[in-house]
């Protein structure tokens, strides 16, 4: 049997703390991201930024700890798992950033307490988040944790994907984790990629704005009558022109959609959707939608989401696949806040307005710094 | 059938009071460009690959899967220096190689490859999660070849390396590239096999049906203690080929490259699980 079905979603991003709350801020077009300002630097940084609306301090050690589980908890409870299925159930975990906000938070506090003895990364490794959600979930199955920046969870997604055809797994836990850290939002800073408001494919486009959100994904072998959403595959290739950014002549993107196309058995007019990464950067949005013609002659409808929740980097796989599939369940493609002005030289445009979503087939596009594409096929099925 | 048509075997124990041991030289015959700003663990993860390709020619559609438990380390030591004690902006650079996919592309660029290209990390048991995933892939169709490495790197100085890992004072370090090249068929080249158990009872059943005189058993760190020992008293395990007395986060990776490397005859079982998630094994065959 090809594909998995979406048993249960967790979502928190900036839209809300569940994944339902997101869909209907979503829908209501939400769009708030607040202004964030370092002043360790000698010159401030300042930016937008959208954050989980919890009350805790963004840079808070604990914060993690208190976010995840419940997400995860959702998830599972959502796809009515039992003890035993939760006990083996492997983890699929994709992230950017994974405890370095722990390690900063530890870092700092040994420098200001005796700063001879302090240990840069005193965390190191990509266990810590996997280690939460066993601790909080009781569950002891096998852990895969990707790091492929902006393509990771999404790349966490394919490869339970294809465990769960092989039987290896009946189930699998897939969470994208992003969270508010110094490396982080500097990191980006210094690369000077951060603009004051997302514009996806607009001609006015400067580039990102950075969020956190944590989602996680039950795929499972198995369904019930009411699961109308199965991802029926994917695929992911590398671009090595340039490490931050995918060929801008659109030949990678082109590639990894068609071979998305190929894997699943489908033909470029069969697609009903698309959600785009739409990252807002000049070159980013180029690539994809020269990639994207290249491929598609009548362009189907194009999504951003981004401008809801802001680039969850490692996570964003996941977390925009919950509010795209969300949006599919009540049959409608989201709108793209910020798009305003067309781009000749791009020659796509999102929708601006929401439309009708049918059922049929949905690509979800992502890219990454590395070279990596990935793209992933969702099918929405009358019940 | 899967065959691991290639590997190669870096490890290099690093002693206190020594410095790293420089990789330019090995790096500028083996690469076919010379690459700038790259930090040790994308050096480690070039040379280890390239030895493993060693003038074969590789499907341009190879998937990368690279594993590591600590990833690129020094360069993420870097980059949290200038962050938090120096109140400066990460470099680009190291910002950038931070990421774990940054030395997977690099070994893309260097080899010509433009198939898809996983980091993917299970701390001490790194290994065990790239293979499954290239394995699954291999069998799925998805690759036709896998090119699967697993990279460690030290840093200096070495107490605070140890100290990092939780290790004791005393303990020798080591930095390591492992990689294999794995592809469906049958030939000359070693196989290699993965069989998942949900009972230990039924793994050892299945381990002495295939077990022969000579074979090699490598119980994971990462595997129960309890059937770790019941394994290993079972067995006429034999002496592994593998270093044991240096130490780095991936060390199954470095016994499964020696074995894969070496002449020897017979099989190697990596056997890894838990009572509460399951049993796995690969082995590596004649």
């Amino acid at each position: 049997m090809a594909g998995a079905y979406i048993r249960g979603v967790g979502l928190s991003c900036a839209l809300g703390e569940d994944a339902e709350s997101g869909v209907s801020a979503m829908q209501r077009r939400q769009v708030r991201p607040v202004v964030l300002r370092l002043d360790e630097f000698d010159e401030p940084l300042q930016m937008p930024y959208y954050r989980i609306p919890d009350r805790a301090e963004l840079f808070d050690a604990g914060r993690l700890e208190r976010l995840l589980p419940p997400v995860a908890r959702a998830a599972v409870a959502q796809a009515g798992l039992t003890p035993e299925e939760i006990h083996r159930l492997p983890l699929f975990i994709g992230s950017s950033c994974f405890s370095i906000g722990l390690s900063e938070s530890r870092y700092a506090a040994a420098l200001a307490h005796q700063s001879e003895t302090a240990i840069p990364m005193p965390l190191c490794g990509y266990q810590d988040i996997a280690a939460i959600l066993q601790r909080a979930l009781a569950c002891r199955g096998d852990t895969y944790t990707y790091n492929t920046a902006c393509t990771a969870s999404a790349n966490a997604l394919l490869g339970a994907l294809r465990m769960i055809e092989l039987g290896w797994y009946r189930h699998a836990l897939v969470v994208g984790a992003e969270w508010a850290n110094r490396t982080t939002l500097a990191g980006f800073s210094g690369l000077q990629i951060v603009a004051d408001a997302l514009r996806p494919f607009d001609a006015a486009r400067k580039g990102i704005v950075l969020g956190e959100g944590i989602g996680a994904v039950v795929l499972s072998a198995e369904t019930d009558s009411a699961n109308r959403l199965r991802v029926i595959g994917g695929a992911s290739n590398c671009d090595t022109w340039s490490v931050t950014t995918a060929n801008t002549n659109g030949k990678s993107v082109a590639a990894v959609l068609n071979q998305a196309l190929e894997q699943t058995h489908l033909r470029p007019r069969q697609v009903r959707g698309i959600k785009a990464h739409g990252t807002a950067t000049p070159a980013g949005d180029t690539a994809e939608a020269l990639g994207i013609r290249q491929v598609f002659a009548g362009l189907p409808p194009l999504s951003v989401l981004k401008p809801y929740l802001g680039h969850t980097l490692g996570a964003c796989g996941i977390n925009e696949l919950i509010l795209f599939a969300g949006a599919l369940q009540r049959s409608f493609l989201p709108a793209t806040p910020g798009f305003e002005t067309p781009d000749p030289a791009l020659g796509v445009q999102p929708i601006i307005t929401p439309e009708a979503a049918p059922d049929g087939h949905y690509l979800l596009n992502h890219f990454g710094f590395g070279g990596n594409n990935t793209v992933l096929v969702l099918e929405k099925t009358a019940p | 059938m899967i065959q691991a048509i290639s590997a190669s075997d870096y490890l290099q124990p690093v002693h206190d009071g020594a410095a790293l041991p420089p990789l330019e030289a090995a790096l500028k015959n083996l690469c076919r460009e010379r690459f700038r700003r790259i930090d040790r663990f994308i050096q480690l993860a070039l040379l280890g690959s390239a030895r493993c390709v060693a003038g074969r020619t590789l499907q341009p559609d190879c998937g990368i899967y690279l594993g590591s438990g600590l990833g690129p380390i020094g360069n993420n030591i870097l980059t949290q220096q200038q962050l938090i004690r120096d109140a400066e902006i990460p470099k680009p650079v190291n910002f950038v190689n931070t990421l774990g996919s940054s030395a997977g592309f690099h070994v893309a660029r260097n080899l010509g490859l433009r198939g898809q290209n996983f980091f993917i990390s299970r701390r001490g048991a790194s290994l065990q999660a790239v293979l499954g995933a290239a394995m699954a892939d291999l069998t799925h169709g998805v690759v036709g070849q896998a090119l699967v490495g697993v990279v460690e790197e030290v840093t200096l100085p070495l107490g605070e390396h140890r100290l990092r890992q939780h290790l004791p004072e005393d303990r020798t370090l080591a930095e390591g590239s492992h990689w294999f090249v794995l592809q469906p068929g049958t030939g000359d080249s070693r196989s290699l096999d993965l069989k998942r158990f949900a009972e230990f009872a039924t793994l050892e059943d299945f381990l002495k049906s295939v077990w022969r005189t000579g074979d090699r058993l490598c119980c994971a760190r990462s595997m129960e203690t309890h059937a770790a020992k019941t394994m290993q008293r079972g067995f006429d395990a034999g002496a592994l080929s593998g270093p044991t007395s240096a130490f780095h986060d991936s060390l199954e990776a470095a016994w499964l490259a020696a074995f894969a490397v070496s002449r020897e005859p017979g099989t190697l079982f990596l056997v890894d699980g838990h009572p509460e998630r399951g049993w796995s094994l690969f082995y590596l065959g004649a």
